[in-house]
Order: structure tokens, then C-alpha cells, then sequence
């Protein structure tokens, strides 16, 4: 079972794990790295002392004031010990997986199976905590996430956890020309263009790359096919993007490309949280 | 993408539901807090989803597919995530799971005890024999400073408020030791042999030393009481993290990491008992051994705490003769989940 999750094999260009579930879905979770996690870790670092702070001296006033003198030191230690041990296992036990820290940085703990973590793996995980901070600051940790293909930490490898990214990603917009394309620019595509599928999807996967991409590398993306695309139909065009849109347009036979009767259906960032 | 609908179609038709489900997320509720058919809703949309998913996969661009992964598995960790944790299934853990890992991995608790017991001994005696081996392995000032702590004794007992501090203090520290014993041990059983060895010859010592003083009696009227819990758990944990060094060395045809992995529950078994066994063990010790009880019922309560670790670790989780074994799970099923 534990070898539910994997990484994909072949080069390694993308950080992700796969995880398969009972139901024989697959989904991919971007691994999350040690900046990340080291940020994540600050933040905790800050909340519990913090915390400590705070109740310390809180206990101090109680304790001068009601004349316990000193009495109340002891739980105070026992308090410190809590905290210092069983923060993460309260939390990743609660919020299944993650701790505050965790939480602002949208990370989350998983079991290798897919499933959320027991009790007992965070317990191994958090304690492990202790063997990857040797000899200081987490050194061990670090050199052995950086040679793991899942970024695990020794506690993750034992308890059989890694820490997943859940990015929200946001819903793609809805293809369109910009400025529409006018009738004249369709009348002179012919009404079906020879182009195969993947050319069909390799112009979709540029256009929906636009914006993200440097107009001069998007130029010179166009440019591999445009070319080759505009032999073929023997026609000329000026603009090499704005041609493999207006062919794009064209082949899938509705002109919906273009926004004009539909303005914007989705909103940019519509998808977030 | 040209056959059937286009990645805008798809999305356009599918986008409520997403966004639905999406809302359920965003309440970051425990779904099993949720209304009846708020679950179902969810559970029906995250199917849905799912399905959109492998269609996205199969035939749309990597920006839907990214957004679809995200949303899934968000709803798949909440869907899934929820474990039921009891307080019952601590309990069975100490007074089950935890023996009988005990038992099953005794070699490892053996050869733990060894560690630490052999070290004692050669300690006490030598600071017993010599005063030079003693300040080898402790500074002078050190000795000093515990003979002077037991010179008096406890019969007067301490401070109360003192009680409480050292409570707390004793959990700290011994706790720490006990952990450090475990985690190191990943470091291919390095770090428990070394704690181990350590921990012992330094007890030994001092014991040793502060027998050597005459007041023996003093330091083990203190110690008799939590010793049996506090050491036990010392070494349980040391036997833990032996386990896990000696996984990395005999993998037993696994990957270095998946026999590492298959120890994990057995591992957490001892460890999480051997926690409860240093928070009796602190209670025991921040309150009843400094306190103004009279040596023999000191002693006495030792014996009884003796009795009682040795019945816990030996019996615990065993069957009853003929008893049909209800809920019991299989032996050897350890690496399941």
C-alpha cells in the first residue's frame, strides 16, 4: 500500500508525487520544498514562543499575585514540554496535517497511501524531529530531503509522510482574440484549415499561455509553425500569433473565440479560494 | 479538443459544480460535522470531479488539469481526512499493542537493557573502586554537587512549591533523553548505542559516587520509586531507535527507506508507551520520591511498581486461554494500516 504514492519516473522535471486513491484516481500534489517548509517551521517557531511568552507571563502575575510563590513554575516546564513535543502532532492530528504554519504557507502533511496521517505516523514524524535537527538547525534534515525525490525529511521517511502543496490554481480564462477578429480576417482562413489535432493543440497550449510568456519568446514560438502552417494554406500573415489564433478560431468552426457576445464568462483569479 | 467539446465548453458546463465543491472547502469544516447531506454533496461532487479530472488529463491543456489536481485532492483530504481518534484507542495502544510490539521485538529491548545495565554497573563500581575513574567520566564539581544533593536525605521532605518545579523539570529532561535515545537511532543505531552507553556509565556513576560518600542510602530510597518506569522507558526508547538503526542494515529485500517505513507502527507502539511510561515515571518523581515517606514504605511502593511494570510489559495484550481473540488482530499484521 505504501506504494501508492510515487514520483514520476523518467526525467524529473516537475516536483510532484502521485497519489492514487481507493477509487483508482490519480491526482498529482506538488511536493513542497525546504523553503517552504523552512518558512512554515518560522512561522510555528514564532507561534509557540509566542505562546510560551505570553502564558509565562501570565503565570508570573498569577502566581506573585495569589502568593502561590513559585508553585506554579512546575507546570509551567510541563507546559514548555507540551509545547515543545506535541504542538505538531496536536495540530496535524486536528487539522489533519497541518499546523498553523502549514496552514498560511497551504501545506499539508499526507500518508504515502493518499490518506490523511494517523496519530501514530505524526507522533514518529515529530519525534524524528530530534534526529533531523542534528547537530543544529535542521543540517540533517536538509541534506537528506535534498537527496530525496519527495523532499522527505527523516521523520517523513519513517512515519511514511510527505508534505504536499495544495495550490487552489485558478480555472484558465476563456480563449480570445484580442482585438476580435474582424470578418475580413476570417475570410480570408479557409472555412476548414488542414491542421492535425496536435497542431490544433499545440496552437491552444501557446494560446493559453499568452500573458505568462515574453511576447518576443511567444514571437518565436510562433514562429515554428506559422510558418509551415501558412505554406500549406498558401497564405501570407503579418502577426504569427494573431494568424495561428485566427486558425485556432476557425478549425473549431465557431467564432466564439472571440468575446464579443460573451463578455468574459470567468473572471481572472474566479478560482481561488 | 476538436473532437467533442473544447476546453471552454468543458469548463463552461462543469464550472458550477467546481465551484460548489469549492465552497464546501473553503468552510475548512471537519466534514463529519457537517450535515448529512452536506457530506453526500461533497462525496457526489468530489466523484465528479474526479471524472473531470481523467477527462481534463486525457484531453485538455495542463492549466485545467493543475486546477482540477488541486481541487481534488483538497476534497479528497477532506473527504478522507477525518480519522475518528478516540481516547479508547490510546488506551488499547498502552495496554495492548504496546506489550505485545514488546515482546515481539524483545532482542531489541534486550540488547537496549545490556547498554545501559552493563555501563551501570561498570560505573558504580568503578567510582566505587577509584576516585580518578569517576572524575574521568564526570567533572569534580558535578560529584560534588550531587553528594552535597543527597547528604540530607528526604526525610524531611521538600518544599512542596520545590516539588512542583522539579516535577516539571524532571519531565523535561528525562523525556528529552528518552526521545533523543529513539531519534538517533536513525543514524543506523549509532545514536541510541552512544546515549545508552553514556546514560548508563554517568548514573552508575554517580550513584557510585554518592554510595561511595555514605549516603547510599539516600540516593537509591530516591531513585527506587520512578527508576522502574523512568528506566524502563529510557531503554524502550533506546530499543526503538535500535530497531530502526538495524532496519537500515538488514532490509530484508526492501529499499533502505520502505524497510525503514515498514517499522513505523511497531515503532510508533513503543515510543507512544514509552511516553506514558515517563509521564507516571515524572509524576512519581517531581511528588513521591522527595517526599517525607518513610524509607521501607518507599521501598515497599518500588516493589510495587516493579510488579506492576513487569506485569504490564509481560502480560499485557496476551490472550486469555480460551477467550476468542474479539477485535484481535492477526500477529504479524504490523505493517498494514
Amino acid at each position: 500500500m505504501s506504494s501508492a504514492v510515487q514520483v514520476a519516473r523518467g526525467p524529473a522535471l516537475d516536483t510532484t508525487a502521485q497519489v492514487e486513491t481507493p477509487e483508482h484516481i490519480r491526482f498529482d500534489y506538488p511536493l513542497a520544498g525546504p523553503t517552504r517548509r523552512a518558512l512554515a517551521y518560522l512561522i510555528d517557531l514564532l507561534i509557540r514562543g509566542g505562546v510560551l511568552l505570553v502564558v509565562g507571563v501570565v503565570v508570573m502575575l498569577v502566581d506573585t499575585a495569589t502568593g502561590l510563590d513559585g508553585m506554579s513554575i512546575g507546570a509551567l516546564f510541563v507546559f514548555y514540554f507540551v509545547l515543545d513535543w506535541f504542538y505538531y502532532v496536536l495540530f496535524e492530528t486536528i487539522w489533519s496535517g497541518r499546523s498553523p504554519g502549514k496552514r498560511a504557507l497551504k501545506l499539508r502533511v499526507v500518508g504515502q497511501d493518499g490518506h490523511s496521517l494517523t496519530v501514530l505516523d505524526s507522533v514518529l514524524r515529530n519525534l524524528l524531529r530530534a534526529a533531523d535537527f542534528l547537530p543544529f538547525g535542521y543540517s540533517v534534515g536538509l541534506v537528506v530531503m535534498a537527496r530525496d525525490p519527495m523532499f522527505r525529511r527523516l521523520g517523513d521517511m519513517v512515519a511514511g509522510t510527505v508534505v504536499v502543496v495544495e495550490d487552489p490554481g485558478r480555472i484558465s480564462e476563456r480563449l480570445h482574440l484580442h482585438p476580435p477578429p474582424t470578418p475580413a480576417e476570417l475570410e480570408a482562413m479557409p472555412a476548414r484549415p488542414p491542421v492535425s489535432r496536435q497542431e490544433l493543440d499545440a496552437i491552444e497550449l501557446l494560446l493559453r499561455r499568452r500573458g505568462t510568456l515574453a511576447p518576443l519568446r511567444e514571437l518565436e514560438l510562433a514562429e515554428l509553425l506559422a510558418p509551415l502552417l501558412a505554406e500549406r494554406m498558401a497564405v501570407s500573415y503579418q502577426d504569427p500569433v494573431r494568424f495561428l489564433g485566427l486558425i485556432y478560431a476557425r478549425a473549431l468552426g465557431h467564432e466564439t473565440i472571440a468575446p464579443v457576445e460573451q463578455p468574459h464568462p470567468t473572471r481572472p483569479g474566479g478560482g481561488r479560494r | 479538443m476538436s473532437a467533442g467539446q473544447s476546453q471552454d465548453e468543458f469548463i463552461a458546463r462543469r464550472r458550477a459544480s467546481w465551484k460548489e465543491l469549492e465552497q464546501l472547502l473553503v468552510l475548512g469544516k471537519e466534514l463529519h460535522r457537517s450535515a448529512p447531506a452536506e457530506i453526500s454533496r461533497a462525496a457526489s461532487l468530489y466523484r465528479s470531479v474526479c471524472a473531470d479530472l481523467m477527462r481534463a488529463r486525457a484531453q485538455f491543456g495542463p492549466d485545467v488539469v493543475r486546477y482540477l489536481d488541486g481541487l481534488a485532492g483538497r476534497a479528497h483530504n477532506l473527504l478522507y481526512g477525518t480519522r475518528a481518534y478516540r481516547l479508547a484507542g490510546l488506551w488499547e495502544l498502552l495496554v495492548r499493542d504496546f506489550p505485545r510490539t514488546l515482546r515481539r521485538r524483545w532482542q531489541f529491548f534486550a540488547l537496549a537493557n545490556a547498554l545501559f545495565y552493563l555501563p551501570f554497573i561498570l560505573g558504580m563500581l568503578g567510582a566505587l573502586a577509584s576516585v580518578e575513574f569517576a572524575e574521568t567520566v564526570l567533572p569534580s564539581q558535578t560529584l560534588a554537587r550531587m553528594e552535597s544533593m543527597y547528604e540530607q536525605g528526604f526525610y524531611a521532605g521538600r518544599d512542596v512549591h520545590e516539588d512542583s518545579q522539579m516535577a516539571g523539570f524532571y519531565v523535561l529532561n528525562n523525556v528529552g533523553i528518552a526521545f533523543r535515545c529513539f531519534a538517533t537511532g536513525i543514524l543506523f543505531g549509532l545514536g541510541s548505542l552512544f546515549y545508552s552507553i553514556y546514560n548508563g556509565m554517568v548514573i552508575g556513576v554517580v550513584i557510585g559516587w554518592v554510595i561511595r560518600a555514605g549516603h547510599g542510602g539516600n540516593i537509591l530510597t530516591f531513585v527506587c520509586g520512578h527508576g522502574p518506569f523512568e528506566q524502563t522507558a529510557v531503554v524502550i526508547s533506546a530499543a526503538a531507535g535500535l530497531q530502526m538503526g538495524w532496519a537500515l542494515v538488514k532490509t530484508d529485500g526492501l529499499t533502505r527507506m520502505g524497510s525503514l517505513r515498514a517499522q513505523g507502527k511497531e515503532l510508533g507502539h513503543l515510543i507512544v508507551g514509552a511516553a506514558a511510561m515517563l509521564v507516571i515515571a515524572a509524576v512519581i518523581e517531581g511528588y513521591w520520591s522527595p517526599s517525607a515517606a518513610p524509607p521501607e514504605l518507599k521501598w515497599a511502593a518500588s516493589g510495587v511498581f516493579i510488579l506492576f511494570v513487569t506485569a504490564w510489559l509481560s502480560l499485557g495484550g496476551r490472550r486469555r486461554r480460551g477467550a476468542r481473540p474479539v477485535g484481535a488482530r492477526p500477529e504479524g499484521a504490523g505493517a498494514s494500516r
